[in-house]
């Protein structure tokens, strides 16, 4: 368990997404990254139906992390609880309920560099490629504050300017010790862009 | 000695006796599978073959008779007949006495030779049909002559090593030799207060640091430090020299899972795994028998300087990464952040 951070990278105009893993892959393994195994994020959106103003509950799981379920809220509360969570949920029903077609995942490979650990993957909203997200996990420390310039040393050889400054979500809490939710957070702030872009490019019927 | 030459020599000789045994009887039934269609038809093959055995001198006699008396009328060649089965017969009975007299000599020695003695369980190992798929055996062996030859090495060293005067805790450096044989011994038997008393003082001292220790085998304190919350340090003291160091990341912990301490395990990180070799090599650098306290200082002074360790950069290349590594190298004097490969 170490700090993260989770930035979004364009795929240029004209290209394909595969194509652009594909360049940052090569590049993560000349900058020496060992390959180790793959990864998947992936998160469903939940609408309560009791409430007159209806909110949302986002479950997320992370391969990283593979007994754990996040729950967050709205607000930005967060609830790690174990993968039983999901079997409490289909007991809920009554008050939450899966939106249909909000499954969205970021699906790659996972790459070790010495005390790094890099994933590459790629976004796709209910089957269909989005975008591509950049993990970078600098494994030994725990406050983002203490390596963060050391990750963005790292980050810009790979990814370049796109990580000048600490992702937003994480920039309030640099200094309190890290936790897995945290990269949660990071990842659901990308998913909720990608799903808000979705929308826009194609209105609902 | 003298007994195992000579029961050596009874079963070398009995060797010999039972490869005899074991040709006569070879001989006997290639001989009877020959029958006497072979003395009729390869006489002269015969005769190139075998050298000059009584049975074979016998065979040879019965094969110049046959030659002889191929061209004889056909109740002479009954008569041949029947003195070919005598010969046969005759051959025959003669290698059955070698034999059984080669079988008595046999038995005779055998008699003679005692249960081969067991040294040891090993010898055991080599007879037990099971083990002979594993290899066991040959591994132990093995490592028996390895062991040897490390003995005798290690003689050597020791003798070489001898021979060498500059002795790290002789050092001039610190003080005189007479002076140092009283005070050695007080470093390694500081009584528990003093050890105590001296780390509390180096609690206060660091007020970033956290220090705990405990005794968990009486004698030896084993000391652990957090530094911020960057790293976690355990030292094992015995009085008050430093004996063992082992640095690990702040969320790793060195608690075995039945709370026992663990001070054997590594970090699972390359950069504390290096960490721990760095300090390693510091404890002995402050290495300070005459003034235990002033080493004990100066190496968790030292230690202290890892506390930026994620947030400094490299004061000769100025990057914060060097083979995705962090300045993981703190200058003795001034404890200034290097990369292991830029210190000079």
């Amino acid at each position: 368990m170490g700090v993260s951070c989770v930035y979004m990278y364009p795929v240029p105009e004209g290209r394909s997404g595969a194509h652009v893993v594909e360049v940052l892959q090569k590049q993560v393994e000349t900058i020496g990254g060992v390959k180790m195994g793959s990864f998947v994020v992936d998160c469903e959106s939940y609408l309560s139906i009791m409430l007159s103003v209806s909110k949302t509950l986002q479950i997320l799981h992370n391969t990283e992390y593979p007994a754990s379920c996040f729950a967050v809220l709205d607000s930005g509360a967060t609830l790690v609880a174990d993968t039983l969570f999901n079997g409490l949920l289909s007991h809920l029903k009554a008050y939450y309920q899966a939106r249909k077609g909000s499954k969205i995942e970021s699906k790659g490979n996972r790459y070790q560099l010495a005390d790094f650990v890099i994933k590459i993957g790629s976004v796709t909203l209910s089957g269909s490629f989005k975008g591509i997200l950049v993990e970078v996990e600098y494994c030994p420390s725990v406050i983002a504050s203490e390596c963060w310039n050391l990750m963005k040393e790292l980050l810009q050889s790979l990814i370049g300017n796109i990580a000048e400054s600490p992702p937003p979500s994480l920039k309030m809490k640099m200094d309190e010790i890290y936790t897995p939710a945290m990269t949660m957070l990071q990842y659901l702030e990308h998913f909720n862009n990608f799903r808000k872009a979705a929308a826009v490019s194609q209105p609902p019927r | 000695m003298n007994k195992d030459t000579t029961q050596a020599e009874l079963i070398f000789q009995s060797i010999h006796l039972i490869q005899k045994l074991r040709h006569d009887v070879g001989q006997v039934f290639k001989d009877l599978s020959d029958g006497i269609s072979e003395y009729i038809e390869e006489p002269a093959e015969k005769d190139e073959n075998d050298g000059g055995s009584n049975k074979d001198v016998s065979k040879d006699k019965a094969a110049t008779q046959d030659q002889k008396d191929t061209t004889g009328p056909s109740h002479e060649k009954s008569e041949e007949h029947h003195e070919k089965h005598r010969a046969i017969l005759k051959t025959l009975k003669k290698s059955l006495e070698t034999i059984s007299h080669d079988f008595s000599d046999l038995e005779k020695t055998g008699a003679n030779i005692g249960p081969v003695q067991m040294f040891s369980n090993i010898d055991n190992l080599s007879l037990d049909p099971v083990d002979k798929n594993t290899v066991t055996h040959s591994q132990l062996l093995q490592s028996y002559k390895w062991t040897n030859k490390m003995h005798e090495l290690s003689d050597q060293a020791v003798t070489i090593l001898g021979q060498n005067t500059l002795k790290r805790t002789q050092s001039p450096k610190f003080t005189n030799v007479k002076k140092l044989k009283g005070n050695t011994l007080s470093a390694w038997v500081a009584p528990q207060q003093t050890v105590d008393q001296c780390l509390s003082v180096l609690n206060q001292d660091h007020p970033g640091s956290n220090f705990t220790w405990s005794r968990p085998l009486g004698g030896c304190a084993a000391l652990q430090i957090e530094i911020g919350k960057t790293l976690k340090a355990v030292v094992v003291l015995r009085g008050l020299t430093i004996e063992w160091v082992k640095i690990k990341g702040f969320d790793e912990t060195f608690k075995t899972d039945d709370g026992q301490i663990d001070i054997w395990s590594s970090s699972r990180y390359q950069v504390f795994q290096k960490l721990t070799h760095h300090a390693e090599a510091a404890s002995l650098h402050y290495y300070a028998p005459t003034k235990p306290d002033l080493a004990i200082k100066s190496f968790v002074m030292w230690l202290h300087g890892f506390s930026n360790l994620f947030s400094v950069p490299c004061q000769k290349c100025g990057k914060y990464l060097q083979n995705n590594m962090p300045p993981t190298w703190r200058d003795y004097r001034n404890r200034k952040p290097f990369h292991d490969v830029c210190r000079m």
